[in-house]
C-alpha cells in the first residue's frame, strides 16, 4: 500500500501532527512497519502541496504543525478505498529466480533448496500462529485479519515448493529434466 | 531411556500394491513427552503409518519398537492388549457408540482393557472433569455439539493411561474455533507429559501446534524438522509493504 493513502486515512479521523502520524502508523500495522520519519515529513508536504491537506490552525510549540484532510483529501482517500486492488500480484521474485537458476545449473541442489525454503515457510507458519494469538489476547482485531492473510500466504507459498517439489520428482520419474 | 518409538526401515505393501509401498523405507525416532505432527498430501502413507505404530498393521518388512516391544514380532494377543491399553486414538469423525452415554462410552473402554465397573467409572468421571465435559455424562453423543464430541473421544483414548495419543485428523470435522479448541486441549495434554502424534495434511495445524514436523511423500520421510517456540516480534515475521509514491 502507499504512504500517502495511510496518511489520508489517518488524518480523515482526526488532525495530526507529524509524529502522530508516524506513531499511529507504526501502532496500525502492529509494529510490522518501521516508520521512517523523513518520509512521513515529505509525503506530507507533498500532500498540502497537491491540495489534499491542510495546517490545521497555526504553527505550535517548537514549530509543530498539525495536518487535516481538506475535502479534495477526503474524496481522494474514499475513491481509494472504494476501488479493488488490481495491481499485478507480488511474488517472492527471489526465491523463483532462484529456483530458475537452480533448474538450470546443478539438478541436485533443486531438493534441497526446496526443502530448506519449505523449513523456512513451517517456521513462519508457527511465528504467525504466536501472533495471531497475542493479537487476540490484546483484542486487537485488526492485527488479527492481517495475520491471518500472512498465514495463508505463507500457507499458498508452502503448497507452491510442494508442487515444484512434486513437478520435479515426476519429471525425474519419467526420466526428463525440469527445464 | 530408550525413545519410545522407533521405527527402522519400515515397509509396507498392501496385497497387490507392489509398485507403490503404502510405506517405503522409513525410519523414524519418536521421544517421550514429544508433540509431534506427520504430515503429507493424502496417499503419502500417514495413515498407514499411525496404523503400523498402533498396532492394526503388521510392517511388511523392517522393525517397529513401541517401548522396547517388538511389534511386527509380536503375538495376537500381545498385539490386541498394546491396542486397547498400549495407545489412544482419536478420529476425524469422533466414532462414539450412538447407542451409549457419554460416561459410559468413556467407561467402556477402561472396561474392555480390564478395569473393574467402579474404577472404570471413576477414571471416566475424572477425564470427563479435567475435559470440560462432566456437565454432559448423561446425554448421548448425538446431543453433543462436534468439539463436545471429540472430547467425549479424548477422554476415551486417555483412560487407559496410553504410552501415546494417535491423532488421525482430529479436526477433519470441525468449525476453525471447536478445532482449535480441541488442538489447545491436545497441547495441554502434552505439556502434562503425554506424547502425542498428530497426523494431518494441514500444515497450519502441524506448525502451529507441534514442535517437530515429520512430512511424509510417497512412503518416505521427505522432512523431519523441529520447530522452535516462536518469540519473534511483528517486524521480524510480516511486514506491511508501504511505498512513498513519487511525484
Amino acid at each position: 500500500m502507499s504512504l500517502k493513502f495511510g496518511i489520508l486515512g489517518l488524518l480523515a479521523e482526526q488532525p495530526l501532527h507529524g509524529y502522530d502520524v508516524k506513531n499511529r502508523f507504526e501502532s496500525l500495522l502492529g509494529g510490522s512497519w518501521e516508520v521512517n520519519f523523513g518520509q512521513v515529513y515529505s509525503t506530507l508536504q507533498r500532500l498540502e502541496r497537491d491540495g489534499l491537506i491542510e495546517a490545521d490552525g497555526e504553527r505550535g510549540d517548537r514549530g509543530k504543525l498539525a495536518y487535516r484532510l481538506t475535502a479534495s483529501g477526503r474524496k481522494t482517500l474514499v475513491d481509494w478505498l472504494s476501488r479493488p486492488e488490481s495491481e499485478p500480484q507480488q511474488l517472492r521474485e527471489e526465491i523463483y529466480v532462484k529456483l530458475l537458476l537452480n533448474t538450470r545449473l546443478a539438478d541436485g541442489r533443486l531438493d534441497d533448496m526446496l526443502k530448506a525454503q519449505r523449513r523456512v515457510y513451517m517456521q513462519r507458519l508457527k511465528d504467525l500462529a504466536e501472533l495471531e494469538q497475542r493479537a487476540r489476547r490484546e483484542r486487537r482485531d485488526d492485527l488479527v485479519l492481517l495475520f491471518k492473510g500472512a498465514i495463508l500466504h505463507t500457507e499458498a507459498d508452502l503448497k507452491w515448493t510442494d508442487a515444484c517439489a512434486e513437478e520435479i520428482r515426476n519429471s525425474n520419474r519419467k526420466g526428463g529434466k525440469a527445464k | 531411556m530408550t525413545r519410545l518409538v522407533e521405527l527402522i526401515d519400515v515397509r509396507k505393501v498392501y496385497d497387490g500394491g507392489a509398485q507403490h509401498p503404502a510405506l517405503n523405507g522409513i525410519s523414524l525416532g519418536v521421544e517421550r513427552g514429544e508433540f509431534l505432527a506427520v504430515m503429507g498430501p493424502s496417499g503419502s502413507g500417514k495413515s498407514t503409518l499411525l496404523n503400523v505404530v498402533a498396532g492394526l498393521d503388521r510392517p511388511t518388512s523392517g522393525r517397529v519398537l513401541v517401548d522396547g516391544r517388538d511389534l511386527g514380532r509380536a503375538g495376537e494377543a500381545e498385539l490386541a492388549r498394546y491396542r486397547r491399553s498400549g495407545v489412544g486414538f482419536v478420529f476425524q469423525f469422533f466414532n462414539l457408540l450412538g447407542s451409549l452415554t457419554v460416561l459410559e462410552n468413556v467407561m467402556v473402554a477402561a472396561q474392555l482393557a480390564g478395569s473393574g465397573t467402579a474404577a472404570a467409572r471413576q477414571r471416566a468421571r475424572e477425564l470427563l472433569a479435567q475435559l470440560g465435559i462432566a456437565d454432559q455424562s448423561g446425554r448421548y453423543p448425538a446431543r453433543l455439539s462436534g468439539g463436545q464430541q471429540q472430547r467425549v473421544a479424548i477422554a476415551r483414548a486417555l483412560v487407559n493411561q496410553p504410552l501415546m495419543l494417535l491423532a488421525d485428523e482430529p479436526t477433519g470435522a470441525l468449525d476453525s474455533r471447536s478445532g482449535d479448541q480441541v488442538m489447545e486441549l491436545l497441547v495441554e495434554l502434552n505439556r502434562g507429559g503425554q506424547t502425542v502424534l498428530l497426523v494431518t495434511h494441514d500444515a497450519k495445524l502441524a506448525a502451529r501446534y507441534a514442535g517437530r514436523v515429520v512430512s511424509l511423500v510417497d512412503g518416505r520421510v521427505a522432512d523431519d524438522v523441529v520447530l522452535q517456540p516462536s518469540t519473534a516480534r511483528a517486524a521480524e515475521v510480516v511486514r506491511v509493504r508501504v511505498e512513498e509514491v513519487a511525484g
